[in-house]
Parts: structure tokens; sequence; C-alpha cells
């Protein structure tokens, strides 16, 4: 029963949202939004566990006083400072909201415009054409990176009294190569899914069952 | 200094010198702009044209999928998209799938709003953030009050003016994501292979090219890439924003990473050459 009822389920709520999608009947087109309401309250709980996750893993590193413990210190403050202010004072006024504009908003776009400094770093270090197949990614990555900005819409040249600027190659970069090979890649994973969907709800694939299933 | 260390720092560069040229580059154009024309491209004239067939008085989704590392690359996207629909008297739904993306939407549709003057729950509305994205994108097909009972404000969504006569995806002639994720995908697979919605989006510069293939299916009705997209939808609407005063810095940007492409493959090539020469001397 350990290993059936799951399977059992898995199997019953597969084929209920396979056959949803190809019928209007009422009864399942109900029992299809109770699905996706229940998967709502399921992930809401699951947000729970991982605040409690969280707080007990970055509990034990401040008890043991681990290399960093700091750090965990900084996190559970930040936590338990930004659930007081919301429950405490409420969501449209007050701490929360100056909180979420004038620290989360503008650490959060902190951290991410470093990343420009350590591209330029890594561009100057580690985009090397070191074969021929590096040097054509090069190439595009160039031509992309040009014709995506008005400088490098202003370059290019002209062929039959035609001008053929950065832009117009790297519009055919993304159009031709990358967008075959996304579209490879996309209906590769497709199958893939499509197939794992079709074991799990038979049966045949159980490792979200865990260890022994 | 010998031939082959000098090739050897080119080779590694100065990080030092790196960051401070970034710098430099960025903040030169913010100061002194260099006011470069901008191209508007077919995609962005597509995201334009669907807004713009929008009959005034019918309402749009706006959904805000992103939080605040990359507003300062799609804040001006949807803001421009507010202030066009505003214009045009297209009323907003919105919502947000990222529990960061609240206070985003909050302030760039109060901005909208009060520049346009637009009433809360007539005009526009906000319907907040959701667990769950995948189940909520699938529920607003079968009915929006059944995914959002309440706005963000606990306001009962069927009794918002807004709202009535408006409970899916068919009411709804157009959804906008502006998305720093793959939320954009999402959009398409579900609320536009299931429920046939219409949908545009507005995506971070990296993002944007993954989605082209729903571009050329005709999947998405059109697209905004990037800071660049924003700046092309800027100008279509005849309102400069954020978007473009940010072009020049990224041009220069740009421009500047290349040439660090340049000289590291100098540096390399000249390295690999000097490294020959000692293999093949006696």
């Amino acid at each position: 029963m350990k290993r059936t009822g799951p399977i059992l389920l898995g199997f019953v709520v597969g084929m209920l949202m396979l056959v949803q999608f190809f019928t209007p009947n009422p009864w399942i087109a109900a029992r299809y939004n109770n699905v996706l309401d229940w998967k709502q309250v399921v992930f809401g709980v699951t947000l729970i566990l991982g605040v409690l996750s969280l707080l007990l893993h970055h509990g034990r590193r401040i008890r043991r006083r681990v290399a960093g413990w700091s750090y965990s210190g900084v996190t559970v403050a930040g936590l338990i400072v930004m659930i007081l202010a919301g429950a405490v004072f409420g969501k449209e006024r007050g701490p929360y909201p100056w909180l979420f504009a004038y620290v989360q908003s503008p650490m959060q776009s902190t951290l991410f415009a470093l990343l420009a400094f350590y591209v330029a770093s890594a561009s100057y270090r580690a985009f090397r054409a070191r074969s021929l197949h590096a040097g054509l990614l090069l190439a595009a990555g160039v031509i992309v990176m040009l014709g995506r900005v008005p400088l490098g819409e202003m370059i290019g040249f002209t062929v039959a009294g035609r001008f053929y600027s950065l832009a117009t190659l790297s519009d055919l970069v993304l159009t031709v190569p990358n967008l075959a090979a996304k579209r490879g890649i996309m209906i590769g994973v497709g199958l893939g899914m499509t197939a794992t969907a079709i074991k799990i709800i038979l049966g045949i694939e159980r490792t979200y069952l865990g260890k022994g299933a | 200094m010998a031939r082959g260390a000098w090739s050897a720092r080119l080779a590694q560069g100065d990080r030092r010198i790196l960051f401070l040229a970034v710098a430099a580059t960025v903040a030169f154009p913010l100061l002194w702009p260099l006011n470069l024309p901008i191209r508007v491209s077919r995609e962005a004239r597509a995201f334009h044209a669907e807004i713009e067939g929008v009959e005034p008085g019918r309402v749009i989704l706006l959904s805000f999928d992103y939080e605040p590392d990359t507003m300062a690359e799609l804040d001006p996207m949807s803001l421009a998209v507010l202030r066009h629909a505003f214009r045009r008297g297209v009323r907003v739904l919105v919502m947000t799938t990222y529990a960061g993306g609240v206070g985003i939407a909050e302030r760039v549709l109060a901005q909208a709003a009060a520049e346009n003057g637009r009433t809360y729950g007539t005009d526009y509305a906000f319907l907040g953030y959701n667990p769950d994205f995948s189940a909520t994108i699938l529920r607003m097909g079968e009915s929006l009050r059944g995914a959002y009972p309440t706005d963000h404000y606990g306001h009962p969504t069927g009794e918002l003016s807004l709202l009535q006569g408006v409970d899916r995806y068919a009411d709804i002639p157009l959804v906008v994501t502006i998305s720093s994720s793959a939320l954009s995908e999402y959009w398409v697979i579900w609320a536009g292979g299931k429920y046939h919605a219409r949908i545009v989006a507005g995506n971070t510069a990296i993002q944007a090219v993954l989605i082209y293939p729903f571009l050329q299916t005709g999947q998405l009705a059109g697209m905004l890439g990037g800071l660049k997209g924003a700046a092309e939808y800027e100008r279509l609407i005849g309102r400069d924003g954020a978007g473009v005063r940010g072009m020049d810095a990224q041009s220069l940007a740009h421009f500047l990473i290349v040439l660090f492409i340049l000289l590291g493959n100098l540096g390399f090539l000249l390295q690999r050459r000097a490294a020959r020469a000692r293999e093949a001397s006696p």
C-alpha cells in the first residue's frame, strides 16, 4: 500500500489532467479547478517549510559558531524583521514597504549591476578563440552585442547601394542559427517531458517516491 | 620588459583598470548624453501595434514577472506600456508572479495612473501575487475570480467595476508579460496554447534571445528585448524615459566589452606565438 497508493493517486490525477484537456465536461472541469486550487495551497505550504528549513539551517550555524556564522545571523535577522514589519504594521504602510524600497530593492539591483564588471573582466580573460568553434562563437557574440545597440546600428557595409548594418547581421544570427538551435532543444525537451509524464502516470517512473520504490 | 611578460600581462589584464574603464564608460554618457539615433525593430513595432489595436475601454492583463534585480532594465518597459495603455483609454489589470514584484508593480502602476489621472477599480486594478505561477496562469483561463477571489488590497474581485464582464482570457484582448525569466514561455504555453490568449512579451536582453521561436510562429504577437526594447517603445509612444537615457551608456559599454575581448585575444595569440617560438628554439 505504501507504494501502490501514491502510484494509483498519480495515475488518477495524471489521467484527469490529461483528459480535461480534450473534454468540456463540467464535472471534469470542476475537478481540474480543484486540482489547480490545491496546487496553490500545496505551494503555499512548501513556502512555510522553506522558511522553517532556512531558520533551522542558519540557527544551527549560529549555535555552533561555524565560520561565517555572522552572515547567518544577518539572514535570520532580515527574515524576522521583514515578517514582523509586515505582520505588525501591515504591508501597505510603515516599515515593510520602506524596507522593500530602500533596502531590498537597492541591494538586489546593486548585486545584479555588479555583473557588468564581472562580465567585462571575464570577457577579457576567458573569451578566447582557442579553436574554430570558439572563434565562431566569439564572432557571433560580438555581432549580436554590437548589433543590439544604437552605435552598432550605425556601423555596416554597403552592397549594391544598400546599407547592411551590424543590426541586420545581428537579426540574422538571432533569427536563423539561434532560432534553429533553440527550437531543436525545445522539441527535445518537450519529447523528454512527455515521455517522463507518461512513465509517471503509468507507474514506470517511480524515483519521485524516494529510495527503494 | 621582456616580450613574453608583456604579452602575458596583456592576456591577463589588470582587473582594477578593467573595472575603472567600465565605470567611466557607463558614467560618461549619463552625464554628457550622446543622443545616438535609435532604430525601432520589427518586434517592437508589432508589440506597439497590439496595444494600439485594443479598443479603448477594454481590459488588458499586465503581469510583472520580475523582481528588483532586473528592474533597471524592465521598469522602463512596464512604465511605457502602462503610459501607452492609459493614454489610449485602455484599462489594465495588473498582477505579478513574483513575491518581490509586488512593490515594483505598485510603484510603477501608481506613477502611470497618477500621470494619466486614472482611478483604481475602474481604470486599473492590482491583483497582487499568488503562490505557484503555473496553477495561477492556468486557473485564470478558467476564472480570474477563482484564481484571485480578492485583489491585493482585499477588495472582492467580483465587486471591481473593472472586472464586470471580464473573468477569463477569452474576455481579455491582450496579455502582456514583462519578464526576467522563462515566464514568457510559460504564458505562451499555458495561456496561449490552452486558452488561445493573445500575448506580447517584454524581456531582459538575455532572455529575449530565447523566445524568438515563439515570435516566428506567431505564438507571441510582439516582443521588446532589454533596455533597447524599452527605448524603442518610448520612441514609438513619443515619450522618452529611462530606456532612451540608458542607450548611450549601453552602446559604449558593449563596445568596451568587445574591445576587451579583442585585447584579451591579442594577448593570448602573442603568448601562444611566444610559447611556440620557445619550443622551436634548440
